[in-house]
């Protein structure tokens, strides 16, 4: 009988992208089991409600993390507009999915860099994160934020773009997607990238409903959910199909974020070709009064905010529960009998954003 | 597309064999949340099915103990950890219980009052 | 005399070479990966840096353990130039390894346990090869001496192409580099912190990364003898070869991803008995 030894795991680690803190009972190097423990970045954001008045709440909203930011905002705004019947014009729906389309660009690109550094693959690492600094100068030249750029508020957007900025954003694309080619050929064929990333973790379609896995996690287990389809924003204009893979292992979810960042620069095409002019917001009377559940697909998977306003200018709740919530826990049974050098690699495959599940 | 969004209300009593339904029915666990109402909670279970989302809507006294679903879904474990740890909601038969340890707060169960 | 020259020159330029080479190192991967890099003497300032700071051990043996496998490696390296056997020189090298492998037991941290364990593999997929190098030198010029071995008339190579490969691949376990770097790396960001030399800071720490220099200037060293005879020229194309096999290391480095210990193990066993076997059992049949 192998002598148990218990390794702790963050929430310091070089490896680690998150603050989230696993003890790993380990037999030589095999996981036995994995006890998670968060909690080091809670900030009580749900509980600002009550002092920011829900149009204030919007920065409150998009600062809950940085990677998802946007789509933060865009949520909370969606749900508030709904409670109050706003009808928010079309121009400012498909410019919400651009930022968003490029919000999940930048995502993506971050958490391919962190995989290849988690493998040791510095210059892989490097390549994804040069590329990410053309689409975060994109946002700064349009918003003049790179990260954190609010620019949603209920009723709409704060910014207009004009022709000349859409033309320049489509010439970046095109040239970002010149550049990815090779790096998705390494990661795709790479024998020593396949041969860490396949078979591991594998993960059952119906193992990933009954763990309540969401996004990327959910989809290359072969399950057929993007809740981009429900055609909120512009997304009910655009053309576009959830992406799917059968296998359910890293290999999988390595593969279909990849194939998600080829199919946001389809869907930011489409969008730009087909924004109609008009008003970027209109203008809020009122209070909200009434609740909703709103649902978005973040980069990580699907997102819900709850809203209940109660007719004062202070909403009554706010929630917000976010995709890596919901992957955790399969996350954890995923651990359960790997080896120690999987760790990194299995705690990054779900793409875990700490910030927003602690809020 | 259209898909619903519905919330339906429930008592205590049928709660858990609902929420039995909803699994055999091949429901997955969307979210877990709690408000404070004077005197008490409103629990929102919301459940996913292909587009379809449905809310099942709790609303129950201060000192009320509520199940805890994990048994059916056992992914649960956080979200009502949360719920136990930030509003105070009494929750029993948790699988993983972190006694109120979940976040590491200095001051007791902060979304129960106001200030 | 030309012996005790040797030695002294290794002995006192090996870490001064070795640095040199690891910043080379270092600014080559640097400009592989689009980044600027650091100055090429950065592995000078570094150490200068660390021989700076307060040692901060759990156990006063570390030091003492660092310090012996640092002898023994100068030592092994010394046998080299020195021209003596070079299977006593590969023994001692092995013998310094297990003292780095003690001394990274010796703390208590879980990561460096680990890494410790990994570096016991690391080692039993190495020697094999390393053995059957010597032996191949043997047969190929009939004497251990390494004095002998670089006066032949034909450089080793013709007859061991095979074995040259194999402690190519052998090299980039001992270098710690990608994708071989399972026991520690250069860089921290493996899931053992950094493995063996997790615990290891300030002045241990420095006396490791010389240990190291000395090491990659003994490894060179041995790629050298597979091409010096007799000739004079032999040594300038010897020295070129060398720069190349470093540079290849680099390379090799910066394209592929880190393999996990299994598979470290069976590639290198399987290296040794197909390139290295195959080598040995022509050169026993040609006798």
């Amino acid at each position: 009988m192998a002598e148990r030894s218990v390794i702790p795991f963050g929430p310091q680690h070089p490896v680690l992208p998150e603050p989230v803190h696993l003890d790993l009972v380990c037999e030589d190097e095999t996981v036995v089991e994995a006890v998670p423990s968060i909690g080091f970045v809670h900030r009580g954001l749900e509980k600002l409600v009550e002092q920011k008045d829900f149009k204030q709440y919007v920065y409150i909203a998009e600062r809950v993390c940085g990677i998802c930011s946007f789509g933060h905002g865009m949520g909370y705004c969606q749900a508030v507009e709904h409670v109050m019947n706003i009808e928010v014009p079309p121009r400012a729906n498909y410019l919400r999915t651009i930022w968003m389309e490029m919000s999940r660009v930048h995502s993506h690109l971050l958490w391919l860099g962190l995989l290849a550094d988690a493998l040791g693959f510095e210059s892989l690492f490097m390549q994804s994160w040069r590329l990410r600094e053309k689409i975060l100068d994109q946002f700064d030249e349009m918003t003049g934020g790179r990260v954190i750029f609010s620019v949603n508020c209920i009723g709409g957007v704060l910014k207009d773009l004009s022709d000349e900025q859409l033309k320049t954003l489509l010439k970046v694309i095109d040239e970002i997607e010149a550049e990815l080619k090779p790096i998705l050929r390494t990661f795709l064929q790479d024998y020593t990238v396949a041969s860490r990333l396949r078979g591991l973790g594998v993960l059952s379609p119906d193992d990933a409903i009954a763990q309540g896995a969401v996004g990327p996690m959910l989809r290359a287990s072969g399950v057929s959910y993007d809740a981009r389809m429900t055609g909120y924003a512009a997304y009910g204009d655009l053309e576009m199909e959830p992406i799917i893979s059968k296998d359910g292992d890293s290999y999988a979810r390595c593969e279909v974020r990849l194939k998600e960042l080829l199919q946001s620069f389809d869907l930011i095409r489409q969008a730009v070709a087909k924004i109609p002019a008009g008003p970027i917001a209109v203008p809020v009377k009122g209070n909200p009064n009434g609740e909703y559940f709103n649902r978005i697909e973040q980069p990580r998977g699907e997102a819900f905010y709850y809203v209940k306003g109660n007719g004062t200018k202070f909403l009554d709740r706010f929630r917000l529960r976010t995709p890596t919530t919901s992957n955790i826990p399969p996350m954890v049974s995923m651990l359960k009998g790997c080896q120690l050098a999987d760790v990194p690699l299995l705690i990054l495959t779900i793409d875990p954003c700490i910030s927003c599940t602690e809020r | 597309m259209e898909c619903k969004n519905e919330i339906r209300p429930i008592d205590l009593e049928q709660f858990l064999p609902e929420v039995i339904r909803f699994r055999q029915s091949g429901w997955r666990m969307g979210q877990i949340c709690a408000v404070r109402t004077p005197g008490g909670y409103e629990l929102s279970y919301t459940f996913v099915k292909d587009y379809d989302i449905c809310t099942l809507r709790l609303s129950i006294g201060e000192e009320t103990v509520v199940s805890s679903i994990t048994p059916i879904y056992p992914c649960a474990f956080i979200q009502e950890n949360e719920m136990a740890e930030l509003f105070g909601v009494r929750v029993e038969n948790l699988s993983h219980d972190y006694h109120h340890r979940l976040y590491r707060i200095e001051r007791d169960t902060p979304f129960k009052e106001k200030g | 005399m030309i012996q005790v020259i040797s030695v002294i020159a290794y002995l006192v330029g090996a870490p001064l070479l070795g640095g040199f080479l690891d910043g080379c190192d270092r600014t080559v991967s640097a400009r592989m990966q689009g980044r600027q890099g650091p100055p090429l003497l950065q592995p000078f300032y570094d150490l200068s840096k660390l021989f700076h700071k307060q040692i901060l051990a759990v156990n006063s043996l570390q030091l003492l353990l660092n310090l012996c496998y640092l002898v023994l490696l100068a030592i092994a390296g010394a046998m080299l130039f020195a021209g003596a056997d070079i299977l006593m020189c590969l023994f001692i090298l092995s013998t310094a390894d297990m003292f780095l492998i003690v001394a990274a037991a010796s703390d208590s941290s879980p990561y460096s346990s680990i890494g410790a364990n990994r570096e016991m593999i690391q080692v039993m997929a190495c020697e094999p090869l390393t053995l059957l190098m010597a032996v191949g030198f043997y047969l190929t010029t009939g004497s251990f001496q390494v004095k002998d071995i670089i006066a032949q008339p034909v450089s080793a190579v013709v007859m061991m192409p095979g074995l040259l490969f194999g402690f190519f691949v052998i090299m980039a376990v001992k270098l710690r580099k990608s994708p071989f770097d399972c026991a520690t790396s250069h860089h921290a960001h493996q899931e053992i912190v950094k493995g063996l030399t997790t615990e290891m800071s300030g002045p241990t720490f420095a006396i490791m990364n010389i240990a190291e220099y000395y090491e990659i200037i003994l490894m060179l060293g041995i790629v050298a003898i597979f091409f010096i005879n007799a000739t004079w020229w032999s040594w300038i194309v010897a020295l070129v070869l060398c720069a190349v096999a470093f540079f290849l290391e680099t390379l090799w480095d910066n394209i592929s991803a880190r393999l996990k210990w299994m598979t470290l193990f069976k590639g290198c066993w399987i290296v040794t008995l197909l390139a290295g076997g195959i080598n040995i059992l022509v050169l026993m049949l040609i006798r």
